[in-house]
């Protein structure tokens, strides 16, 4: 054993020259299901080579519930309780493609004025779903104070779709033919029942008045903030391309330059009747898709705004027979919902329910692609990538 | 959509347009060539989802079909062309005794995960996929649970009330007074 310390020896030490390669193995990183970041029950199970993260495999099936199999032993008006679940973030817009379609088979031409509550109640959801969004994501990258005041605007929003609806996060409202009479209007008479509770319009004209500050506000807390931005930026880009081919849709797919929206597209609701911007992002990083989120917060505002003002008079339900039967036939209806596409796929036999519901979830597709943006992230990126995709477990596994 | 439809309709004679939802039955032999020839003849680059329908006559939850089929799985898959608002369902029929279909994933990436919910809910498998395994059931679950034939065990042990509910609901009623005068 040489002595180091002994002074005929340093020379030679000094003198040696140290190349040593250092071999490190590849750690096996485990995350969640229970990690808070996870927006549920996802776990990720990650290869880390020094700061470096490689072969992230999602492991899913931790919410699980089987509502596929569900749908297939419930009638239909039972299964909207059901499908309110899914996203429980947006409870509400995952019950109108169901309702569309079933409505679709039936021929059933539903009311104005209960497409416009529909309309307006689809939009509050989106709102609410993007202030937990604003909240959280802000938390998860280390701002703390955004999620407070984001909590409390979006309590106004959901007091509101309680207000209508009785519940806050899983309103069962819509019935096949319209909506549910309202909840918490005067009990009189059976014409007053039937209507939006006192105070609506006004309460909702202020609360919309508030979104628009608190978006303004989001831009200045969050998207002002140097340490958001420079973890933000250029991190987890998604090209418009592979988000197709994934299926990315929502959000997501507009921050990558994809200026596609099935409210514009489609027909499933009056979205045709208002006057509204679709947000599109640049670059397809984390910053761009929490952008597209916070604008879209102010045009679902307007919309609701400008829904309020036009809104028709009439019935809420169409005439219906007493025990729905939908006919023999198949249809796929999608929706834009706050996380991207959401659609139903119902083939009917004619019976009390549907032979096989094919309940496609917009989270399902956005986080298929996380093994894929993760590939060679590095490992202090991989919650804020993970996170500017927005998902709800309840969406994933369904 | 009825331009779309027309377009549709030259490559694929048997195409229908039904409650708004183009459907192409194609056979399972085709089913690469067609993919691929729709993702880049038609544009349709935008992959929904996949999943598979259990056609049986004797089932131990839920309703028989009406009318007698042949049992087989249909598998669907759905794809869309974002830009122009076209969407397709693509169908095909295989045989119970031996299901078995090429993968998707070289042509649309994303089907892996779609073909792997098939795969362990249908126990349809997909050659070629680069990692068919459970996707949702836990390892060593036995049993492929969307099949007709599979039992739900909480039904068994306690039926659903469910024609109640149907008889009860106080705004079919309603709608029902209304009806009468």
């Amino acid at each position: 054993m040489v002595n180091a310390l002994d002074p005929q020896n340093i020379n030679s030490f000094s003198e040696a020259s140290v190349s040593v390669e250092i071999e490190t193995e590849d750690m096996t990183l485990n995350i969640g299901p229970q990690h808070p970041s996870t927006h549920g029950v996802l776990r990720l199970v990650a290869k880390v080579d020094g700061e470096k993260v490689h072969d992230v495999k999602p492991v899913l099936g931790y919410m699980h519930r089987g509502y596929e199999k569900l749908a297939e032993v419930r009638t239909y008006p039972q299964i909207t309780t059901l499908v309110n679940r899914i996203d429980w973030v947006a409870g509400f817009s995952n019950e109108i493609p169901f309702i569309t379609g079933a409505e679709r088979l039936m021929e059933i031409e539903v009311p104005e004025r209960a497409k416009h509550i529909r309309l307006i109640l689809t939009e509050m959801a989106r709102i609410s779903s993007h202030f937990v969004f604003n909240g959280a994501y802000a938390l998860e990258v280390g701002a703390l104070t955004p999620i407070f005041y984001a909590m409390e605007d979006r309590e106004r929003v959901l007091d509101l779709i309680e207000s209508v609806t009785g519940g806050r996060f899983h309103p069962n409202f819509n019935r096949i033919g319209g909506v549910k009479p309202a909840a918490g209007a005067g009990p009189t008479t059976k014409k007053d029942i039937q209507d939006l509770p006192a105070g609506f319009y006004r309460d909702t004209k202020v609360a919309m008045q508030k979104v628009i500050e608190a978006a303004d506000q989001f831009q200045n807390l969050i998207g002002g903030n140097e340490v958001f931005k420079k973890r933000t930026k250029n991190v987890g880009v998604l090209t418009a391309e592979t988000a197709e081919a994934f299926g990315v849709s929502g959000p997501i797919l507009r921050a990558s330059g994809v200026k596609s929206d099935l409210r514009t597209q489609t027909d499933y609701l009056p979205y045709d009747q208002f006057e509204y911007d679709i947000p599109v992002g640049e670059n397809g990083d984390c910053y761009d898709r929490w952008d597209v989120r916070v604008k879209e917060m102010v045009e679902s505002a307007k919309i609701v705004l400008q829904a309020i003002d036009s809104m028709p008079s009439g019935p809420l339900q169409a005439k219906v027979p007493k025990v729905i039967k939908v006919p023999k036939g198949r249809t796929y209806v999608r929706a834009e919902n706050p996380k991207g596409e959401m659609g139903y796929y119902i083939v009917s036999d004619g019976g009390l329910g549907p032979y096989r519901l094919k309940v496609r979830t917009a989270s399902f597709s956005n986080i298929s692609i996380l093994p894929n943006m993760l590939e060679g992230a590095l490992l202090p990126d991989l919650i804020a990538i993970m996170g500017s995709l927005d998902f709800v477990l309840g969406d994933v596994d369904r | 959509m009825e331009e779309f439809f027309n377009k549709i309709k030259e490559s694929f004679t048997d195409a229908t347009l039904e409650f708004e939802t183009i459907t192409i039955k194609v056979d399972s032999t085709e089913w690469i060539e067609t993919h691929q020839n729709l993702r880049d003849q038609f544009n349709l680059k935008f992959f929904s989802w996949l999943s598979a329908i259990d056609w049986d006559n004797e089932v131990s939850v839920g309703e028989a079909p009406k009318e007698s089929v042949s049992p087989s799985f249909e598998i669907i898959t759905c794809l869309s062309d974002l830009a122009n608002t076209n969407l397709i369902i693509v169908s095909t029929s295989i045989v119970k005794s031996d299901p078995k279909i090429k993968s998707l994933v070289e042509i649309y990436a994303g089907a892996n995960w779609h073909e792997r919910e098939a795969f362990e809910m249908f126990g349809i498998n997909f050659e070629n996929h680069p990692n068919l395994e459970k996707l949702y059931l836990p390892d060593g679950y036995e049993g492929n649970p969307m099949l007709k034939s599979f039992e739900l065990i909480s039904r068994e042990v306690k039926p659903w009330p469910g024609e109640v509910d149907v008889e009860g609901m106080p705004e079919e009623s309603e709608s029902d007074k209304s009806e009468d005068g």
